[in-house]
């Protein structure tokens, strides 16, 4: 269905099942696709929305959320914000979506940007004092051991990037992931990373690293389990991973993977430190 | 005309796309209550349902500035959020169903009409409530099993033995009754809500 062009009086009969978020997702990619391109009006869609936006105020019994629900979210939005800034420098943020890795000309574009020692070392503290400190909401016992793992982990990533000749990481969520973190790659091509906000693991699950260079075939280099914190903290094995290579992280259903089966969460691309 | 409610939110929501965490406070604070009530309602399980709240805040608090104003309030952007992750979280757990991609704003033509700006700010919980009580059962039914059920109208069709041109009738013409109750003469809307979509 998503492959032709829908009417627009296949829309039309879709209208309400779309504002309802009730139709299947051929029939809702369709639709949008159509909202997109089609000049004809689109009123009844318009008006059967305006409806939805109240049928959670009509018959919905009120109930208070827990208070420690405000702490996590804002604790995370602080957390956000760290990484935000954290990213505002260059390293170029990679666009790779779920399913694909970037293309030899994305590679190209994102391994001409450099960051100098300096730099690197200013977002690592801008992320490591919001994390110790501005994370102000971090109250709970269960936050603050999340906030001190992934604070040691970023130690271990620090250490491992004053090495001369190692490049730096800074690892960005795909779309609609969250995971994030920061890596080094030491000269003999291990690659030490602090990450957060990963999915816990269930199961035989793994998330297993990969290091992409050029056109090659993804490089499996270590798999790691993730608790129901999100903290991921791993050191890979050696490989071969020349400033520009791709560190990707993806979630396997098993360990052993020798191409990456289950989604990409979090990429970054290696970038040399000058001297 | 928007209400002064909703010129309130707008301005605490730029401040959210600024990045001021005070200002994602206020927003949470103001719309916890119902934003967790419905996730509650549509996943039933309250741990997940505060998976749901936490990442449908944060999806706010890094999608503010795709909020664009004149198209829908403050409120209705953010519950439709919270509304969507709940939906996707309650099909995550079914095996068999396909996600499909979510946006956080509607498409560009999705724009609510003047009619419904006018309304937003004036309607009170009970004559919501009594709106919906309009609707006849079936329509009722089949409404509320697509919004706090998450199902598809396909679903919807083999749980209730519908036929699937049924269902679809029973929410469009449900939907336009509510309407109707709702704006009462000030909109024209474009079918007719009568009958309750049976063949």
């Amino acid at each position: 269905m998503s492959e032709t062009p829908m009417t627009h009086e296949q829309a039309l009969d879709l209208a309400a099942g779309f504002v309802l978020g009730a139709l299947e997702p051929a029939e809702e990619s369709a639709v949008r696709e159509h909202l997109r391109t089609c000049p004809e009006s689109h009123d009844e869609f318009a008006e059967l929305g305006g409806v939805v936006a109240y049928l959670a105020e009509a018959d919905l019994e009120l109930v208070e959320p827990p208070a420690a629900l405000r702490d996590r979210i804002m604790a995370a939005a602080a957390a956000d914000l760290a990484a935000r800034s954290a990213e505002a420098a260059p390293p170029a943020r990679p666009d790779v979506t779920a399913v694909a890795f970037p293309t030899p000309a994305e590679r190209e574009i994102r391994t001409g940007r450099r960051t100098d020692r300096l730099g690197w070392a200013m977002r690592i503290a801008a992320v490591v004092a919001i994390l110790a400190l501005a994370g102000w909401n971090i109250l709970l016992q269960a936050q603050l051991g999340a906030a001190r793992q992934y604070e040691t982990a970023v130690a271990s990533v620090i250490s491992a990037a004053g090495e001369a000749g190692s490049q730096t990481v800074i690892l960005t969520p795909t779309e609609n992931n969250r995971a994030a973190g920061i890596a080094a790659i030491r000269p003999d091509g291990s690659v030490v990373a602090a990450m957060r906000d990963l999915p816990p693991t269930a199961g035989s699950e793994v998330y297993e690293a990969w290091v992409i260079v050029g056109d090659a075939a993804p490089v499996p280099v270590g798999d790691f389990t993730v608790g129901s914190n999100g903290i991921g903290a791993f050191t890979t094995s050696p490989a071969n991973a020349p400033p520009g290579a791709i560190i990707a992280v993806s979630r396997e259903p098993g360990p052993g993977s020798t191409a990456p089966r289950g989604p990409i969460v979090s990429t970054g691309v290696g970038v040399a430190q000058e001297s | 005309v928007a209400s002064v409610a909703d010129d309130a939110d707008r301005a605490v929501l730029a401040l959210v796309a600024n990045g001021q965490l005070d200002a994602l406070q206020e927003l949470y604070d103001k719309y916890r209550t119902m934003a967790y009530s419905i996730a509650l309602r549509i996943t039933a399980d309250a741990s997940l349902a505060e998976d749901v709240v936490q990442d449908a805040f944060l999806g706010a608090w890094r999608n503010a500035a795709r909020y664009v104003e004149g198209k829908g309030s403050v409120k209705t952007w953010l519950l439709s959020i919270v509304h969507h992750r709940a939906v996707d979280a309650v099909r995550r757990r079914r095996p068999t169903s396909e996600l499909p991609e979510r946006e956080e704003t509607p498409p560009a033509s999705l724009t609510l009409p003047d009619i419904w700006q006018e309304v937003a700010g004036n309607l009170e919980r009970e004559e919501i409530a009594t709106a919906l009580a309009t609707l006849s059962d079936v329509q009722r039914e089949a409404i509320e099993l697509a919004y706090f059920g998450g199902l598809t109208q396909q679903e919807i069709a083999a749980q209730t033995g519908a036929p699937l041109g049924t269902v679809k009738s029973r929410i469009r013409l449900g939907l336009l009754a509510m309407r109707s109750a709702l704006v009462g003469d000030r909109g024209s809307p474009s079918g007719t809500p009568a009958g309750d979509g049976s063949p």
